[in-house]
């Protein structure tokens, strides 16, 4: 699904990542997790082709080689979920036409077609009673909520997240974490980068540790805290596992 | 889809309005500019045209030459130039009875001096003043003709009056283009430049060129189109209560009207298509 193959970035005199390999397959879930600047971002970029590595290969489905054509770019986007810890929401668009621009996009979908899609992704995520709001009449974890409704409404492969609770106080962490694991559950390939170690954990996924650009540690899936997490409903507050 | 993107083009003009409305009004005044050198164009056209249609060549005829020989030339002025009419004298004397007017200045000449004469109007490709030139020298070879008259000076003044308003209308649609595109790509560049967090986003899921610049592009069609009847409507006012009390003129035929708006569309669509393809190119990861 994902593979990175000695794959090795650079900014001028500062290396981000130094030739870095791993590979990710259909369906599983990595947590990327190590401190600022040790070159998560950078990842998360090279696998969306907003950078192209200054040696190796990367490979996303049938997507490879160093810097696709500005079309094939757009073609590999449209595969994947982005969310952001910023939300990257449109400010001037309600809730329902920032998920409904995301299946316009995709040039697939009639209009009679997009409005049954957007309201079911809205559904998942538990913000239909919000769809008429503005994102900034939501709260930060209703943004971030919108945010993964647009990112799973073409049921993408491959959902990626960057920090996605960067931007949230622990309660709405929480509740977003669970959201992710049941988007992962239902089949997508779940990529999270973050700073915070406890997320590997709370996602039951497996755990790559980043350090100065190299790949510190890959430890495998941990048992997550939520056996039956049901979605919507905010899951209970996690103990910590002493061996995640 | 369609839909979508006129409503995406509808929400960016409103909420740009200060632009687009800054874009239109300089749509406007540059395209009534043009508008007044084209309705000038159109009504020295149709003087030109006029005086033009009124070109005709006069052939003397010898005194002394047959009727038959007389027809013969007809036939053959008929078959080489254009249509001609034969005036004999007694017609040539009373055409000129009515343009003097003046029984006592007619009375004073005291027989008709006036010669017989073939009237030619020329066919349209010969109303030139090299080829009326040209002919006239062929008919002066005729052993018929006494002398041939076509006003070779005036003929000559004409043919370059309308060659300068061909190169005026050449220059003015040539600076008018290149306005036009210029105000188009700087409102577009500067439209994607507003809403570049918007274009960023769109290229971060996956947008391809054409979904993104669709909207803008339908703008920028939209706001020429706008300015184009503006000025047009301002046009006709300025020939109805202006130019009228002065001289007489004619508003723009429908085929002029048809190819200004086409043609200020098409220099919109294409600026639009330039700044897009520059200023996407640069807008996005």
């Amino acid at each position: 699904m994902i593979t990175f193959e000695h794959v090795s970035r650079r900014y001028r005199e500062r290396l981000a990542l130094d030739a870095v390999s791993w590979h990710m397959d259909e369906g599983e879930c990595v947590v990327f997790a190590g401190p600022s600047g040790a070159g998560k971002t950078t990842l998360l970029r090279l696998i969306t082709h907003e950078l192209a590595p200054s040696s190796g290969t990367v490979t996303v489905g049938t997507f490879r080689g160093a810097r696709l054509p500005r079309a094939k770019r757009a073609l590999l986007r449209r595969t994947l979920g982005i969310i952001y810890e910023d939300f990257r929401l449109l400010n001037d668009r309600t809730v329902f036409e920032n998920v409904a621009l995301a299946v316009r996009i995709t040039g697939h979908f009639a209009d009679a077609e997009v409005v049954p899609r957007t309201l079911y992704a809205l559904e998942e995520v538990g913000l239909q009673q919000k769809q008429a709001a503005y994102p900034s009449e939501l709260s930060a974890g209703e943004k971030q909520r919108a945010a993964i409704a647009r990112a799973i409404v073409n049921r993408p492969a491959v959902v990626l997240a960057d920090e996605p609770t960067g931007a949230l106080e622990p309660a709405s962490a929480k509740e977003i974490l669970a959201l992710l694991r049941r988007i992962h559950e239902e089949g997508a390939a779940l990529l999270v980068v973050t700073t915070r170690p406890e997320v590997g954990a709370e996602l039951g996924g497996r755990v790559l540790r980043l350090q100065d650009g190299r790949i510190a540690a890959d430890e495998a899936p941990a048992r997550s805290p939520y056996a039956q997490p049901a979605f919507g409903v905010t899951p209970p507050a996690a103990t910590p596992d002493p061996g995640a | 889809m369609h839909l979508y993107y006129l409503r995406e083009a509808w929400r960016s003009f409103r909420h740009h309005q200060g632009l687009a409305w800054t874009a239109m009004i300089s749509l406007t005044a540059t395209l009534l500019l043009c508008g007044i050198f084209l309705l000038l164009t159109h009504n020295a056209q149709s003087a030109v045209r006029f005086i033009g249609d009124r070109r005709e060549m006069v052939v003397y005829l010898r005194d002394e030459i047959a009727p038959e020989q007389r027809d013969a030339l007809i036939a053959r002025l008929n078959e080489l130039y254009g249509s001609t009419t034969f005036v004999s004298r007694e017609q040539a004397w009373e055409e000129f009875s009515q343009q003097i007017g003046d029984p006592q200045l007619l009375q004073a000449v005291d027989q008709n001096p006036l010669p017989a004469s073939l009237r030619v109007r020329l066919r349209p490709e010969l109303l030139n003043y090299p080829a009326m030139e040209q002919a006239a020298k062929q008919v002066s070879q005729f052993p018929e003709v006494e002398d041939v008259r076509y006003g070779g000076e005036w003929v000559r003044r004409l043919d370059e009056l309308q060659a300068t308003l061909a190169r005026g209308s050449l220059v003015v649609g040539i600076a008018v283009a290149l306005a036009i595109l210029l105000v188009i790509y700087n409102t577009i560049r500067l439209t994607v430049m507003a809403r570049r967090r918007e274009v960023e986003i769109m290229i971060r899921l996956g947008a391809s060129d054409r979904f993104i610049a669709t909207p803008f592009a339908l703008e920028a069609l939209g706001q020429t189109l706008v300015s184009a009847l503006a000025a047009l409507a301002l046009l006709f006012t300025l020939e109805q209560f202006a130019v009228q009390q002065v001289v007489h003129a004619t508003f723009l035929p429908p085929v002029w009207i048809a190819a200004f708006l086409g043609g200020a569309v098409l220099l919109a669509w294409a600026a639009a298509a330039l700044a897009l393809a520059r200023t996407l190119r640069s807008a996005g990861p």
